[in-house]
């Protein structure tokens, strides 16, 4: 049964309340954003509202961190990382403060609401800055146990949660490991590694790609950092050819993270990144559009793959 | 953390179970206090060949009345969740924030004779991780008032009583976060947030009112809602009697505008801009000292 993965986020933070009472969600006007009303009707303390005013809101996140709570910030991935680029950077990472970012609607989410709202930065700035953990889920259990591991965890970290409804792809025994990425198929032609929702566009592919004789190696990467290459490694020794696919600036996001473990590495491994190309804004266009446009459909991740190994 | 407390120092007093200030000192002994804070610092700055010498001793007395009779804490127990909070917003003051943790037994004076040295434990804008006493990593200007909110706001979600106090330049008070925090403190109701804004008239270029004007200030606070005491920030006993007005509850927040002198002490640094990070040398370091070893 599909779930929209905002709302596994907000089961998981109600599960957590029960027990621990030091959670408490920050919002920027963003109530509805992050889809928070369940939480917010349980435990109406707990949620603090401070207006349109991202960079505040870290601020006052920091504080309650310093003050004993665990704050969790809940806005938009454009805003958050954009509006409150330096509070991030000093009050979270430096100053390593108990906080947790939810950075939501990243990639071209927002759609026809065009670059002002489009996040395609948001992996590259928060990679460039250190001290805090990366995280991007990609079906309703992942996002819970990413959820849990975030707030158990001593220290700042960034989560990127979609707005996307979807199935678990993980099997019942699937436990989040960070650090660790997850092989969801296995075939010895291509590899190919997708960032976050963006999986379930591949393993739609998939099907088509296996009638067409090609076997891929499919990859999600949930953890961006910390990230243990290992997995990614022994794919890309096997196949000898990667395909990367996000919803991010093909700078400094998944396709730069792959290319450098080709490189430190020493692989012989062909890498095509399948992305917004470095240098270009997403037009205002609907999702569904920009994804065809950009070759992040279906259709255009098997074309993508035919052409990459010259089939 | 390293905690090591002179051997020189007045001990401090502690009441059996109640925070309270560790010194509570008379306002002659918190003036001598700031004399020999501003003598390290000058010492300091001088010894270590860069430092924001103006912004240092513009703000020392604001520490000194702060670390001497106001915050309540304990020297041997920094972080007890019941302390006071302080966070130097304006971090490039950092060298009159570790000489006054110096002089209050917090900081090993030593580490004064490492700032700005390679890996010290006294670099060049505070760093929580790295000193004690240092309650937040500050610098990049227009961050502390809001981390101040969220503090003041943690102690009223879990009931406590600390009070946290937040000192502001006024130059700072240009970068528009400020305002934000502002709304949002008076919003919150959190009267056990103080804000001093150090009201020295100068920032890196020139004059406040001549690069954006900050006039009319007690307005502009009024009008987000605060309770605003203006003071001489330069005299303990009129600023520890506009601190200790807002300890009523009244649901709003407070400012006190601390009017200072930039460079205070140091007759040739004293209100001239050039001093915001220029360090004294030579003749000046021995002219700064006898200038403050006067009574």
């Amino acid at each position: 049964m599909k779930e929209e993965i905002r709302d596994s986020f907000v089961k998981e933070l109600q599960e957590i309340k029960k027990s621990n009472d030091q959670l408490i969600v920050l919002v920027s006007d963003s109530t509805s954003t992050c889809r928070i009303n369940p939480f917010l009707l349980e435990n109406p303390d707990s949620v603090v509202n401070v207006g349109i005013a991202e960079q505040n809101m870290i601020g006052i996140a920091a504080g309650l961190s310093l003050g004993g709570f665990i704050p969790v910030t809940a806005n938009a991935a454009c805003f958050l990382l954009g509006r409150s680029n330096e509070q991030v950077k000093v009050d979270i990472c430096y100053a390593q403060t108990n906080v947790k970012l939810v950075g939501l609607n990243p990639g071209f989410a927002y759609g026809s609401l065009g670059p002002t709202h489009h996040s395609l930065d948001d992996i590259s700035t928060i990679l460039a800055f250190g001290g805090i953990d990366i995280f991007v889920p990609s079906d309703p259990e992942e996002t819970r146990q990413i959820t849990k591991y975030a707030i158990n965890k001593d220290g700042p970290v960034y989560i990127r949660l979609d707005s996307f409804s979807a199935e678990n792809i993980h099997g019942d025994s699937y436990s989040f490991q960070p650090g660790k990425s997850v092989v969801l198929r296995e075939g010895a032609d291509i590899t190919l590694i997708a960032l976050g929702t963006m999986i379930h566009e591949v393993l739609a592919a998939e099907e088509e790609l296996k009638k067409t004789g090609i076997q891929a190696d499919i990859l999600s990467v949930p953890s961006i950092r910390p990230l243990d290459p290992e997995v990614i490694i022994r794919s890309l020794k096997k196949t000898g050819s990667v395909i990367t696919l996000e919803e991010h600036s093909t700078h400094g996001g998944l396709g730069s993270i792959v290319g450098d473990i080709i490189l430190e590495n020493q692989l012989t491994c062909g890498i095509k990144k399948i992305g917004v190309p470095a240098g270009e804004f997403a037009e205002a266009s609907p999702r569904s559009d920009l994804k065809e446009y950009y070759n992040l459909h279906k259709e255009g991740i098997i074309k993508s793959t035919l052409d990459f190994l010259n089939r | 953390m390293i905690i090591c407390i002179n051997k020189k120092m007045k001990k401090p007093n502690y009441m059996a179970d109640f925070m309270t200030n560790p010194f509570n000192l008379s306002f002659p002994e918190i003036e001598e206090r700031s004399r020999r804070i501003r003598k390290n610092i000058i010492r300091m700055n001088s010894r270590a060949g860069a430092g924001h010498t103006g912004a240092d001793l513009s703000e020392t007395d604001i520490l000194a009345t702060l670390y001497f009779h106001i915050l309540r804490y304990r020297v041997d127990d920094l972080n007890n969740s019941d302390r006071d909070r302080f966070i130097l917003s304006k971090g490039h003051g950092v060298g009159g924030y570790y000489c006054t943790l110096a002089e209050a037994g917090i900081l090993n004076e030593s580490l004064l004779d490492d700032y700005l040295k390679k890996d010290s434990h006294t670099p060049g804008h505070p760093v929580r991780q790295k000193t004690p006493g240092i309650e937040f990593n500050t610098g990049a200007l227009g961050h502390g008032f809001s981390v101040s909110v969220g503090l003041a706001l943690a102690a009223k979600k879990s009931r406590r009583d600390y009070i946290t106090y937040v000192l502001l330049g006024d130059g700072e008070l240009e970068e528009g976060s400020n305002w934000e925090a502002a709304m949002s403190a008076a919003h919150f109701k959190l009267d056990n947030l103080v804000a001093i804004v150090d009201r020295n008239g100068l920032q890196l270029g020139d004059r406040t009112e001549d690069i954006m004007s900050l006039e009319p200030l007690s307005d502009k606070f009024k009008s987000f809602g605060f309770e605003v005491t203006a003071a001489n920030g330069n005299n303990p006993e009129e600023l520890a009697m506009a601190i200790k007005s807002t300890l009523t509850r009244s649901g709003k927040p407070h400012v006190i505008i601390a009017n200072t002198i930039k460079g205070k002490g140091v007759s040739f640094i004293e209100d001239k801009p050039k001093w915001h990070h220029k360090v004294p040398v030579g003749d000046e370091v021995y002219s700064a000292i006898k200038e403050l070893g006067k009574k």
